[in-house]
């Protein structure tokens, strides 16, 4: 099964824990020091921008969007992120972030496009 | 060489499955160098018009007819190459290919659809379509497998793995958990399984969490979800598939993933399909439906 984009084996079932994902994307993402900002934008359907979101360092949400972004093959400055790649990394970061990204959290569960931006 | 994989895409009627089955395929061959069969097993003989850039193949059934029976066939006459980059012989974006064909039915009222279906996958079988150097093979199946004729690609064995499109409107997911009974019917005699559940979004609330809890309570995947885009409305109407019409697109890409995933996928599961009432109950608890009482059955919303 597939989740942040990382492939587990069908060993490992239909319902994979968070613990094994958070290692995958942990590693996936590497250094994080050299990481000042994450910015988010989102838009409707219809490319309307709609507004830019930031995104707290230390939390499950900010190594997952490092990883998106450096490992994912889309292409440009801010990266679209896959609509089920920002459902599956809200619902681990709701889990796992609590309050700290909660807000954020609940913009990703919306039916707009984001795109992300490491700097 | 690979082994042939032989999946299928099952859902409701008007789902999206022959669109989205066939920017899938695209995907397979254009990014991944994919060569691929695809069975059209839907009488309106539409699973294969982006591919080759036309209104409707002409299909088995329909060529049989003229002919006299389908023992007077030539494989040529009913498999075609798709168009441009998906011909075999064009190699300049991809060495993958997509080879078409319909297996086409009766006219709407007479006869049994799953006929043509059982009759077209015998005659390709017989004639050599299913070559040794396609990687996959691919059918696209009507319907929720109330009529057996429809369940015979499972039911024969054909088809291995099964991808279910679905969304997260009631009688999509009702037809979902529908197949899942078809695939379990088979699932000991014939080996198919299934696969995963592909949403192909109506972009309703919560549509991503009702998607995946069916999965997860199917006993499969929710492997992606595919929002809507109205590049594929434009690309359909250039008979184009989205890789081909805006390779660079956000809708491209989501495409390109779920290509990736099906490439990669190993997740084949017997599904466990759930009761109605476990169904409703699931709509429920993502909000799709409110619990209602009794005595609120069968009477007007009030203004």
């Amino acid at each position: 099964m597939f989740i942040c984009g990382y492939h587990f084996p069908a060993a490992m079932g239909n319902k994979v824990e968070f613990d094994k994902v958070i290692e995958k994307v942990t590693a996936g993402a590497g250094d994080l020091s050299g990481v000042s900002s994450i910015t988010l934008t989102s838009e409707t359907r219809e490319g309307v921008k709609l507004e830019e979101i930031g995104v707290e360092k230390g939390s499950f949400l900010f190594t997952a969007l490092v990883d998106y972004y450096k490992n994912t093959d889309v292409e440009g400055d801010f990266k679209m992120i896959y609509y089920t790649n920002k459902y599956q990394i809200s619902e681990i970061s709701k889990a796992v972030d609590g309050e700290k990204t909660a807000a954020v959290c609940k913009k990703l569960d919306d039916m707009n496009l984001y795109r992300v931006k490491v700097a | 060489m690979s082994e042939l994989r032989q999946i299928a895409f099952y859902g409701k009627g008007g789902i999206g499955k022959s669109t989205t089955s066939q920017n899938t395929l695209a995907a397979m061959a254009h990014y991944f160098g994919k060569k691929i069969l695809i069975v059209g097993c839907d009488p309106k003989a539409d699973s294969t018009r982006l591919i080759l850039h036309e209104k409707a193949q002409c299909t088995i059934m329909q060529l049989a007819s003229e002919v006299g029976t389908v023992e007077d066939l030539e494989l040529e006459d009913v498999c075609k190459p798709g168009a441009a980059e998906f011909h075999p012989d064009d190699t300049t974006i991809t060495e993958g290919y997509i080879m078409c064909t319909e297996s086409g039915g009766p006219e709407p009222g007479v006869g049994c659809a799953g006929r043509g279906v059982i009759t077209a996958i015998n005659f390709l079988e017989e004639e050599g379509a299913y070559d040794e150097e396609l990687d996959f093979v691919s059918y696209d199946v009507l319907g929720d497998v109330v009529c057996g004729g429809f369940a015979m690609p499972i039911r024969e064995g054909k088809a291995q793995e099964i991808y279910i499109v679905m969304s997260g409107e009631m009688m999509a997911m009702y037809a979902a958990n529908n197949i899942s009974k078809g695939i379990l019917k088979y699932a000991n005699t014939g080996g198919v399984r299934l696969a995963g559940l592909i949403c192909n979004a109506r972009m309703t609330d919560r549509e991503y969490d009702l998607a995946k809890h069916l999965a997860e309570q199917i006993g499969t995947q929710m492997i992606h979800f595919v929002p809507r885009s109205n590049h594929v409305q434009r690309a359909e109407l250039r008979r184009m598939t989205v890789v081909e019409f805006a390779e660079k697109s956000d809708q491209a890409y989501e495409y390109r993933e779920l290509a990736r995933k099906i490439i990669a996928n190993d997740l084949k599961v017997i599904p466990k399909p759930l009761e109605m009432d476990d169904l409703e109950a699931l709509l429920m608890e993502f909000g799709l439906e409110e619990e209602v009482e009794a005595d609120a059955i069968g009477k007007k919303a009030t203004a």
